[in-house]
């Protein structure tokens, strides 16, 4: 099925020569790439290359200094973070940042909100539709919770939760903005061997689950040469390969930068 | 009990209102915004209020109806709100220490404005505001429900869909934004129902304190109810309650005992007019031993977990 989507190749986010500088240094360099629906499209490249600064383009967090991204056919070069969370893009950060003196399931309940709609007086007053809309989404983040295995802690606070937990959580939050692409930011960062390779089947899982585009960044060889359809990689701020994980593996460019900055 | 409530009835509804102040500072809290305006909403409404009972509705003999109180209220409310939204957009780009500067000085234009127009009557201000209530202690009338009222929507607020999204952008603005919150939005809303809150207040008050003049709701009132709510608590909206009453009337216990006999003449000096000074040394400590200020959620929490294992 998934080589099917990818023969038959279809776009579902698209950057065109991107752009982003800060001051003087060019963090990002007219890369332009396509991601196809359903698959999982690994980000990779040396410390600062640029990764992270494309995640936070495309999810709004700071605008392009030039160029465009495409999603669904439509430019969100820039749009605010919170109108690309509603178009259906989600993410996770690198450096975690979920709700940390929050429980976890106020986490996702958080991120329930471009689903639910009770405003003040009938949320405060507690009218129809709003206690069970409250009802549904308390069911719905427990079960989110409970399919990345925390549903009992629900209630322990974010910021007590060990490394890999508190990845997992941040999936979780981000799965209930029912996203069609999901943005990975190192989530296996911090992870022990075990977990790391318990991330990847679940990572399959809920694409298949949750009919996921997802985007992965990650420093961890493995991982992603075993779990990618397609690889970009990125070297200071240009894209330098992109391609299956055997074509990435063996282009003299990758192994350059690869041991160039080692 | 009569005797006590003719003596301190003013003082109770004193901190009824602090309460109540406290409350409109913690509302813009809530999603993190530290603003001053409040007193600026609390003047405005009083103004409001004494403007039209002293120069449109003109009750001449007996009380003055609590309808109108009521309706001078609502007005107030409505005014601080359309001017909340107004003002809230613009300084709601700003953030942190910026945001207090800018809300001190919104402030401070009202009071200049108070103090040079006719029509509040410049710096005398307006005097003989009738009364609905022949002794202080009755203004308990208006003043507890409205307490109750605002702490039942706050406490609902704090478990619904609004209340999750004012906490989002508290804990990180950024987080909130990626998970589908419009900051903007919900910021501006925090800060105009704070200032509606203060609006009623304020109208309320000038009736309360008979006189309405550009004193009324100043920077050093800022400073008592940013105590209240970083003292009280920034976190649950029983801190700035709590903090909003007691606050509200350290003042007058250090003046009680100021005029204790035998204390130091200058003990007793800095304790009738050192108010200012113990507010800020509270803050400062306060912020530093105690950043979410004394009552927190976890203190509910841990008393429930109590309750559910005994
Ligand atoms: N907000 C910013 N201001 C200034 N420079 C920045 C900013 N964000 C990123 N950079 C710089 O841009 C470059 C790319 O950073 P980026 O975080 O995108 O790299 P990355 O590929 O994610 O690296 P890592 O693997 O270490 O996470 C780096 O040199 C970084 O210092
Ligand atoms: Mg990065």
């Amino acid at each position: 099925m998934i080589g099917e989507n990818l023969t038959t190749s279809n776009p579902i986010l698209s950057a065109k020569t991107i752009n982003r500088t800060f001051g003087g240094l060019v963090a990002v360099n007219n890369v332009s790439f396509t991601v196809n629906k359903n698959e999982i499209f690994g980000l990779i490249g040396p410390n600062g290359a640029g990764k992270t600064t494309l995640f936070n383009m495309i999810t709004g967090l700071i605008e392009p200094s030039g160029g465009q991204l495409f999603y669904q056919g439509e430019e969100i070069s820039f749009l605010r973070p919170h109108q690309i969370a509603k178009a259906g893009i989600a993410r996770t950060f690198q450096n975690i940042r979920l709700f940390g003196e929050l429980s976890a399931l106020e986490n996702v309940t958080i991120a329930r909100h471009i689903h639910t709609k009770s405003g003040f007086i009938r949320g405060i007053l507690g009218l129809p539709p709003a206690p069970s809309e409250e009802n549904r989404t308390k069911q719905k983040a427990l079960e989110l919770l409970d399919l990345v295995g925390l549903s009992d802690r629900a209630f322990q606070k974010a910021r007590n939760f060990p490394y890999g937990d508190q990845r997992r959580l941040e999936i979780a939050r981000a799965l209930a903005l029912e996203p069609q692409v999901l943005l990975l930011d190192e989530p296996a960062a911090g992870m022990n061997p075990s977990e790391k390779n318990q991330l990847s089947e679940f990572i399959r899982e809920i694409r298949s689950q949750f009919n996921l585009t997802i985007i992965l960044i990650e420093h961890h060889v493995p991982l992603v040469m075993g779990l990618c359809d397609r690889i970009a990689v990125l070297n200071f701020g240009k894209l330098i390969a992109l391609g299956d994980p055997a074509q990435v593996r063996t282009d003299p460019a990758v192994i350059e930068a690869y041991l160039g900055s080692e | 009990m009569n005797g006590f409530l003719s003596t301190y009835g003013f003082l109770i509804v004193s901190m009824v209102m602090g309460a109540l102040l406290g409350l409109s500072l913690y509302l813009p809290l809530m999603t993190g915004q530290l603003s001053l305006a409040s007193p600026g909403f609390y003047a405005l409404g009083g103004y409001i209020a004494a403007i039209l009972s002293t120069q449109v509705f003109k009750v001449s003999d007996g009380l003055y109806p609590i309808g109108l109180v009521l309706l001078e209220m609502s007005i107030a409310g409505v005014v601080s709100g359309v001017l909340g939204v107004l003002v809230g957009i613009p300084a709601l780009r700003l953030r942190g220490i910026y945001l207090a500067i800018a809300t001190i000085a919104f402030v401070e234009v009202l009071r200049v404005l108070s103090l040079n127009l006719d029509i509040t009557g410049g710096a005398v201000g307006i005097f003989g505001i009738p009364q609905p209530f022949l002794t202080p202690i009755e203004y308990l009338w208006i003043a507890i429900p409205l307490l109750l009222v605002t702490m039942v929507l706050l406490y609902r607020l704090e478990r619904i869909r609004l209340g999750r999204a004012f906490t989002a952008i508290r804990e990180d603005e950024l987080a909130a934004g990626a998970m589908g919150i419009d900051p903007t939005h919900y910021k501006v809303l925090a800060f105009t129902l704070g200032a509606i809150l203060a609006g009623v207040v304020g109208a309320v008050s000038a009736h309360f304190l008979n006189t309405w003049n550009a004193r009324q709701g100043t920077f050093d009132a800022s400073i008592v109810y940013l105590t209240s709510v970083l003292i009280g608590g920034t976190r649950t909206f029983v801190g700035p309650v709590l903090g909003g009453m007691v606050f509200t009337a350290l003042p007058e216990v250090l003046r009680a005992i100021a005029d204790t006999a035998g204390l130091p003449l200058w003990l007793a000096q800095f304790l009738r007019d050192g108010r200012l000074i113990i507010f800020g040394v509270l803050i400062v400590l306060g912020t530093i031993f105690f950043p979410q200020g004394l009552v927190t959620p976890d203190l509910f929490k841990r008393q429930k977990n109590r309750k559910s294992h005994s």
